[in-house]
């Protein structure tokens, strides 16, 4: 098994993770990053309504917690970031629908609070004014409080992007890694992984549903995480123009937020309900996504049940109520020197670019020496995505490689060339390929592509098509050929 | 002559498309030119191996490789043009489409005339909202079909078909002579949703139980699929609790329904019939957008390709006619939907030519009255909503009708009976 030293290790490649690693790639610190699952972002970074708070929507936190505090001190950091990462952050604004005086009084105080942090752009809306932002929602609304501010992104891309970034500076990664123990020596821990070990002097635990699990393994019990399943729902591009903003409206029990946002993809996302379930059972429940489009529809009442592509769910980690249940975990053990334990919960986007330099604060503190590296560079190309392409570009681009003009994916308009850039960057799934590409996420959901795409990984990676799997490990796609089942039979 | 100033442009080149193309050409369009993903003719006819296409158009039992090739043959021989490999991105209300291929990149064309012959599409897991984990191993039946006769791989050994629509019941045939174990084809209706010959030919010849009022309540495993939950359901089509049972299984099919696929209609403005999928045509398959024409599963989804390319000869046609500036006839009555009529295309006709009609029903009733305000009235034993109603109406019937209208209805025979 292979030995590797290092000075740090980062346990998990979600954005928190992700966003560590390229923090980190700014010094001259030899960094590992570890992802048990095939691809980065696949955990609670994907399962994401995509929504990067960015003002008002914050003021809902409290104040005291260290959680709004990271969120707010991200705010300016999140827009270079992409700009330099080559992520598409949008900003769209949010309508807090307003129904009744009770509701109005709400957030008058949530308005109050913005004077007095100094947000600016926040208003009230009338009901005309609401009516020609968004003619399409409900009539119940008599008003809003509009928030200028908040945007979108694709939370996975800005992920890879972090990733990206980080290994252009130095960081080294591995995938389909699991961290199974943890031993401590002297002055280092001895992490023993499924594939290899590796000695390292600071752990940055972000392994997001498992950060208590791998703190359990250096006995580091600081802190208790309760999971919360919440649920999305993906509609057709087709509803795209049917709202401009992120609409938010007061949720009618608790547990339940109800939200209708355009995506950067141009499609709508709505969600979110929340229960207690067991953690990394991810199953959407029938009787859930029924409310949650029930909900979705308070808000736009012409919505169709037919127009609902996709569905999932995932996990936000919520601490007890002795800290806070909206709490975070930012912070180093006190038990276990130069051990460094991270979990936003939610939102966990919004908070990483603060996150990731408090991280790399509390590691100076812990005793990591950190020399600027000079040859840093914060700069990633993204690869093309031919469909927002203009026409002249596109062009130059199947002239340079006739691969970006055989399209693949219909639905999205996803070509060959977008395809093999992305196993080229790492994908080796069709889940891979999917949310790196969209291959596969439009409205037929891969019924067109998949046997197309397994193809090509296939071709790429020169492997069988009976090897392609959907999401790494046991996801299999295709188990026999032709005529195998027949054998001896005949 | 250039692509880019085609007399009839064609988009795609399955049984509607070569159809439409050739009709076309005979009726006179100089320049036809047909645009097509793949890297062939034929749209989806390369994986239906099956047999029971052609009874009707060419009365021979042929396999829908065999009974592509018979177009594929034509086109050539009539000298269309096409362009393989290549997509359309988009078309304009004003008839201009932009494709991309990777030999000419990306290209703009104006065709005089459009018909729109894409296809459909399958409803898929996401749509259906089926409940559970997102483990691989499920696939829409068109997928698996796919996967196993053209690139030569069977997805499972286990399987179980959520849906009885026909490509559900012939992949539960084809999969049983590859060896596996299809446990069971699970439908929600109290009736199969494909049609009655591929029921008696697919399942029962082979054993395959078919579990009417039932459906997939819960999806199992976190990698590969592991078992489906199934459970019966009451008349609102919900699970009833305490008849659930867990299924062992590999692979599950989806065979839900199809959809037209009309993403490129709706940016050309061309209008749809939510009861369809697919465009508002008249009897000459012209959509609202003038010059625009649409035939086949586009515009509805039919049980038979023979009907399909049939129906695209219509629009073939009528788009050569369009282009030779012919007058089509355009006084419209307006087909009306009386009793358990889902939906009739066209939606408009004239009452100066022959027509027929299509038209499909939304609950299964037996011995019935199919009547067309008052110039038709025929019984029937069975209505199905798998099983469309052609109902063929002559000039000379159409004469009769009075008012700018006429309702279609099924009149049971209580009804009857009564008034």
């Amino acid at each position: 098994m292979a030995q590797m030293e290092t000075e740090v290790l980062i346990i998990g490649g979600g954005v928190l993770g992700a966003a560590v690693a390229r923090e980190l790639s700014r010094y001259k610190v030899d960094t590992i990053l570890v992802e048990k699952e095939t691809d980065f972002g696949w955990g609670s970074t994907k399962t994401n309504m995509c929504i990067v708070c960015q003002g008002g929507d914050t003021l809902e936190f409290r104040p005291e917690y260290h959680r709004s505090k990271l969120v707010w001190d991200s705010i300016p950091l999140m827009e270079p970031l992409c700009q330099e990462l080559d992520v598409t952050f949008k900003k769209v604004g949010e309508l807090a629908l307003i129904r009744n005086n009770e509701e109005l009084s709400k957030f008058q105080k949530l308005m109050s609070r913005a004077e007095k942090l100094g947000l600016a752009g926040h208003q009230f809306i009338d009901q005309d004014t609401l009516r020609q932002m968004e003619p399409n929602i409900t009539r119940a609304a008599i008003g809003a409080l509009y928030d200028p501010h908040i945007a979108i992104v694709d939370p996975v891309r800005l992920t890879i992007g972090l990733m990206e970034n980080a290994v252009q500076n130095g960081v080294k990664v591995m995938r389909e890694t699991e961290v199974l123990r943890i031993s401590r020596e002297a002055n280092q821990f001895e992490v023993e992984m499924n594939r290899s070990s590796v000695k390292c002097r600071f752990i940055v635990n972000a392994a997001g549903t498992s950060v208590d699990k791998i703190a359990r393994l250096v006995n580091s019990n600081d802190f208790v995480l309760y999971p919360i399943r919440g649920y999305v729902g993906i509609l057709d591009k087709n509803l795209g123009g049917l709202i401009k903003h992120e609409i938010h409206m007061r949720p009618e029990a608790p547990g339940q937020m109800n939200i209708l946002t355009p995506s950067v993809h141009g499609n709508l996302f709505f969600g979110t309900i929340m229960q207690p379930a067991m953690r990394g059972d991810c199953s959407v429940k029938g009787r859930i996504a029924e409310i949650g489009f029930q909900n979705a529809r308070k808000i736009v009442p012409d919505l169709s049940e037919k127009d609902i592509i996709h569905s999932f769910a995932g996990f936000l980690m919520f601490r007890n109520w002795e800290v806070g249940w909206h709490e975070c975990v930012v912070q180093a053990s006190q038990k276990v020197p130069r051990f460094i334990s991270i979990c936003i919960g939610y939102p966990g986007v919004s908070a990483a670019p603060a996150a990731a330099r408090e991280v790399t604060e509390l590691l100076r503190r812990e005793g990591l020496k950190l020399v600027i590296d000079e040859s840093f560079s914060p700069f990633r190309k993204a690869p093309p995505v031919f469909n927002e392409l203009p026409e002249e570009q596109q062009k130059e681009l199947i002239a340079k490689d006739p691969r970006y003009g055989h399209a693949v994916c219909r639905c999205e308009t996803v070509s060959e060339g977008e395809i093999v850039e992305a196993i080229r960057h790492g994908a080796t799934t069709l889940d891979g390929v999917k949310f790196r590409t969209r291959a596969g996420m439009g409205r037929c959901q891969g019924g067109f592509c998949t046997p197309r795409v397994v193809k090509i990984i296939a071709r790429e990676l020169g492997l069988s098509e009976q090897k392609i799997t959907k999401k790494g490990r046991e996801s299999q796609i295709l188990l026999y050929k032709t005529k195998e089942l027949l054998e001896g039979q005949l | 002559m250039k692509y880019s100033d085609a007399d009839v442009a064609v988009i795609g080149s399955g049984p509607a498309g070569m159809a439409a193309a050739i009709r076309a050409k005979e009726e006179g369009a100089e320049h036809v030119l047909i645009l097509e993903r793949q890297e062939q003719l034929g749209g989806l006819l390369h994986q239906c191996v099956h047999n029971g296409f052609g009874l009707f158009y060419f009365g021979q039992d042929l396999t829908g490789p065999e009974y592509g090739h018979r177009f594929a043959e034509k086109v050539r021989d009539l000298g269309i043009r096409m362009l393989l490999e290549t997509m359309v991105t988009r078309i304009s209300p004003d008839r201009q489409i932009t494709a991309v291929n990777n030999r000419e990149g990306v290209l703009c064309l104006t065709p005089k005339s459009i018909v729109l012959a894409m296809g459909c599409r399958e409803r898929s897991r996401g749509q259906l909202n089926v409940p559970g984990t997102r483990p691989a191993g499920i696939f829409t039946a068109g997928t698996a079909q796919r996967f196993v006769n053209v690139e030569g791989w069977i997805p499972g050994k286990k399987i179980v078909v959520l849906g009885s629509g026909d490509i559900g019941m012939i992949m539960a045939r084809r999969l049983t002579i590859e060896g596996a174990d299809v446990k069971a084809v699970v439908e929600i209706l109290p009736y199969a949703g494909g049609l009655t010959r591929n029921e008696v030919q697919c399942l029962h010849d082979f054993n395959i139980p078919l579990l009417l009022e039932h459906t997939v309540t819960e999806i199992h495993g976190q990698q590969r699929l592991e078992a489906v939950t199934i459970a019966k359901v009451n008349k609102d089509k919900k699970p009833v609790n305490g008849t659930e049972q867990m299924i062992e299984c590999d692979t599950l099919l989806l065979s839900v329904g199809l959809i037209p696929e009309n993403e490129l209609s709706r940016m050309a403005g061309v209008a749809l019939d939510p009861l369809t999928g697919g465009p508002v045509v008249d009897q000459w398959r012209e959509t609202n957008v003038s010059g625009i024409f649409a035939g086949g599963n586009v515009v509805h989804v039919h049980d038979l390709v023979d009907d399909v390319s049939w129906e695209a000869e219509i629009a073939g046609s009528s788009a050569a006619r369009f282009v030779k500036k012919e007058e089509m006839e355009k006084e419209k009555k307006i087909l009306k939907l009386g009793r358990n009529i889902r939906y009739v295309v066209p939606q408009t006709i004239s009452a100066q030519h022959d027509v027929t009609l299509y038209a499909r029903v939304r609950d299964m009733e037996e011995h019935v009255t199919l009547k067309v305000g008052d110039i038709v009235s025929k019984s029937l034993r069975v209505v199905k909503p798998g099983e469309m109603l052609k109902i063929d109406l002559s000039r000379s019937q159409l004469k009769q009708l009075k008012d700018d209208a006429a309702e279609l209805s099924i009149e049971s025979a209580k009804r009857r009976q009564n008034g």
